[in-house]
């Protein structure tokens, strides 16, 4: 069930209703909370939801023995369910996501005569979320940073539908007090939810979709087709398309737990202002590049140990975050990039040159990385980077208007926050109805402007 | 006040907001004036759902909100927007709707015997072999006079298509084009007239060789000229969808020196979607057969592993296994996409008689 479709509409008024109706019935309200996610879960294939019920299931048990273990003093029985718990979520992610790559790689290596047999599964949507939401549970137990939760709300917590498929990656300790205190039923944030929720459809139904199939798509598949001015507005395009559609997502996302009584925490802080990489990766997809260096980089050695070691847990970090979005080499290359730059900014130090020149070095350094993100493969991503010096083609798609949209796009990027609170608080002084009013006015116009039909998600297969 | 479990969070006094219910309500009349004031298009979409008790329901609800707003000139603002951006109903933009393709796990419908029955195979035809090179060799072609290829179909060219226009054009006498609708067919002319554009692009382009590819939203039941529901794959439906194949393949032929590729559909990993493409694919197959110019590419040997199935994974000349299909288990990836176009490109180079047309 994707978010920007009627379907969803309809079934979100239904929950919204039953959410504020049973809030004040704690076993009642997780019971109907938890069916709403497993149907919204089942909405793509209902054979996963017994996946999802088996992390739960699992995540759940290893807390509670890790829990007891803690208490008997037992730490090496602690260590031992933690690493079952893990092995148990990184097999899941290993079958379904990882097995059939490696395997074809192995038989590659090996050559024609040995074939290793391949899985063929199809990727459960979200898995990649709900395996590092319910690792970041039982490993925050094992710190003592989160008590153990009750099978309900760790099962609430781990298919709630709004955050379920794409994020963003909410840590137990974040949601473990909002599913046991009520929210005020007289304060629901109405404003900002709405706004949250056009605010995302915008980016994903008009700008994502526009960019994809009137620029992105077509010099990705074809960049010798195409002028070099093409391929690099084509490059730009990706950088602002992904941005709209995970942002997007997230803005939905946000917003849609907000009107059910949840905050979820930033994901995004307008990440192409960012002067360095460093600061990139603390604006972009916050919650996984947190959930990285508390649960990866922390534990590897961060940055205590010698400059040496430093560099090889940001490598090995960025390599595995780029593996974490899928199961092909153009991702662990894409890691790769944004580890070296990390390494070089800090062997490299830029303090003393001018912020537009930091920008522009940051901004092209992540648009570079993107391409290997894009591309179908590590050939196909050097043609692009060929093509954007020579290319034999024509000017298909460059265009002042679309030039004006990619730097329009961009500009967003450096609006302050002090101006949209500005807008939220407008927006706050309406009555509910008012608000209703220009969210359905709102609603009509992403419609209008945005192609017939909604392609998924780009993370939803990550 | 301390926060107690399942006791209301104490916010902030300058975090306004409003009562769950006014919210609901709030909400509800936005959602309700958007629906009146795009009803017109919501019609339009119910109209091209395919024949189903969601249809059904759909068209309940929107026809007379559709009417309703339509009396009261709720309709009037989206329609003037629509006309300000230059579009119509009938000519539904690009874009990836993946949604709607048939892509199931489907077990099998057990239609073979109803188109078996209907279907006769025309006497002495082979479809295993490929008719000889026509008159189209004679022709000469340059840079000034490029050999102009148009790729045309639903959401399957949407992921080979590029891959083929940007392989075709590594020669220098080659002009390819290629133009997907998604969630289109030959089913549903109401979603998007494809007889109606092919004509369109014969008579504009004139193209030396055309490549249609569809089938994968078409198994779905359809209208017949009475405006009757016709039941899939029963007996009067394959006597219209093999008229309506014949009649795209006749638009294509209109020029006799055209060669006309005609591409069946790749075996899906859905055990009754596959089935149900095998149907259409013989329907193809017979039709194609039929006219000396269309020439039925099948793709089941192409992409069909050992065992004669569906396999996602499929060793390449060099015996290295590739990625050939997306995860959807129906469309092609990248690397399937480059086998497709690799085997068109040299059925159009045999049948224009150019020999190896893409080593000029």
């Amino acid at each position: 069930m994707l978010f920007p479709t009627l379907a969803f509409g309809l079934f979100f008024v239904a929950v919204y209703v039953l959410n504020w109706l049973t809030r004040p019935h704690p076993l009642v309200w997780r019971v109907t909370i938890l069916g709403a996610s497993l149907f919204f879960y089942a909405w793509w294939n209902w054979r996963f939801v017994f996946l999802l019920m088996w992390a739960v299931v699992s995540n759940w048990y290893a807390g509670t023995q890790i829990e007891r273990s803690l208490r008997s003093e037992n730490s090496q029985g602690a260590r031992n369910w933690l690493l079952t718990a893990i092995v148990g979520d990184l097999l899941i992610l290993g079958v379904f996501k990882y097995y059939d790559f490696f395997a074809l790689e192995l038989s590659n290596l090996l050559g024609a005569n040995t074939t290793l047999p391949l899985l063929e599964l199809t990727l459960p949507v979200g898995i990649s979320f709900f395996t590092f939401q319910a690792m970041s549970y039982v490993i925050d137990l094992k710190r003592d940073l989160v008590k153990p939760m009750p099978f309900l709300d760790f099962a609430v917590y781990l298919s709630f539908f709004p955050q379920l498929v794409a994020g963003p990656i909410v840590r137990a300790s974040e949601m473990a007090p909002q599913i046991t205190q009520r929210p005020d039923p007289r304060r629901v944030q109405s404003a900002e939810a709405f706004h949250l929720i056009l605010r995302g459809l915008f980016k994903k139904v008009v700008i994502s979709s526009w960019l994809a199939s009137n620029l992105v798509d077509g010099v990705f598949a074809n960049p010798d087709g195409h002028s070099s001015h093409d391929v690099l507005l084509g490059v730009y395009g990706y950088a602002i398309q992904i941005y709209a559609d995970f942002s997007g997502y997230t803005d939905i996302a946000i917003g849609v737990a907000l009107l059910l009584g949840f905050r979820f925490p930033t994901n995004f802080d307008c990440p192409y202002r960012a002067l360095s990489l460093r600061d990139f990766w603390k604006r972009w997809h916050i919650t996984l590049s947190s959930w990285l260096r508390d649960y990866l980089y922390i534990p590897l050695g961060g940055n205590r140990g010698r400059n040496i070691e430093t560099y090889r847990n940001l490598l090995i970090t960025m390599i595995l975050g780029g593996l974490w979005h899928g199961s092909t080499w153009n991702f662990v290359i894409w890691g790769l990039i944004h580890g070296v730059a990390l390494i070089a900014e800090r062997l490299i130090p830029r303090g003393n040159l001018h912020p537009v020149l930091r920008w522009l070095i940051t901004f092209h350094v992540i648009c570079f990385a993107w391409v290997f993100f894009r591309a179908d493969s590590f050939t196909d991503a050097l043609d692009v980077l060929t093509a954007i010096v020579a290319s034999p083609g024509d000017d298909q798609v460059s265009s002042l208007p679309v030039l004006l949209l990619l730097a329009a796009a961009l500009g967003t990027q450096f609006i302050s926050k002090a101006q949209t609170e500005q807008f939220r608080q407008w927006c706050n002084q309406h009555s509910a109805i008012t608000q209703g009013l220009m969210f359905g006015i709102g609603l009509v116009l992403i419609d209008l402007f945005g192609p017939e039909g909604v392609a998924p998600f780009i993370y939803f297969q990550f | 006040m301390q926060n107690t479990p399942d006791s209301p969070i104490e916010r902030p006094a300058h975090s306004n907001g409003f009562a769950a219910g006014r919210v609901l309500i709030g909400g509800l009349v936005g959602l309700m004036l958007a629906a009146c004031l795009n009803a017109s298009s919501l019609l339009a979409e119910a109209k091209r759902l395919p024949d189903s008790a969601s249809r059904s329901a759909s068209l309940a609800v929107w026809t007379p909100l559709e009417a309703a707003s339509s009396a009261v000139k709720l309709t009037w603002p989206r329609e003037l927007g629509e006309r300000l951006l230059g579009r119509t109903q009938h000519d539904p933009p690009i874009t990836l709707v993946r949604e709607r393709t048939e892509v199931t796990n489907e077990t099998n419908s057990g239609h073979s015997e109803l188109i078996v029955e209907s279907v006769q195979k025309e006497p002495g035809s082979d479809p295993s072999s490929l008719p000889p090179p026509n008159s189209a060799s004679e022709q000469a072609w340059d840079e000034n006079n490029p050999l102009n290829i148009w790729v045309l179909g639903d959401s399957m060219v949407q992921f080979f298509g590029e891959t083929f226009v940007s392989m075709a054009q590594q020669s220098s006498i080659v002009d390819a084009t290629s133009e997907p609708r998604l969630s289109s067919g030959l089913s549903r002319p109401d979603y998007f007239d494809w007889p109606a554009r092919i004509a369109q692009v014969m008579d504009e382009y004139d193209p030396d060789v055309v490549v249609l590819m569809f089938g994968g939203n078409d198994a779905q039941n359809i209208r017949d000229s009475d405006n009757q529901w016709l039941e899939r794959f029963r007996a009067p439906w394959v006597e219209e969808y093999r008229r309506r194949v014949g009649f795209v393949m006749d638009i294509a032929t209109d020029d006799e020196q055209r060669i006309v590729l005609w591409v069946g559909q790749p075996p899906m990993r859905g055990e009754g979607f596959d089935t149900r493409m095998q149907l259409l694919n013989e329907l193809y197959q017979i039709e194609a057969d039929a006219r000396e110019s269309v020439h039925y590419v099948d793709l089941r040997s192409l992409f069909t592993d050992a065992s004669g199935g569906y396999s996602r994974y499929l060793p390449d000349a060099g015996g290295k296994l590739v990625d050939v299909r997306l995860s959807d288990g129906v469309h092609l990836s990248h690397w399937g996409g480059e086998w497709l176009s690799e085997r068109l490109l040299s059925e159009i180079s045999r049948l224009s008689g150019l020999g190896d047309l893409w080593q000029q």
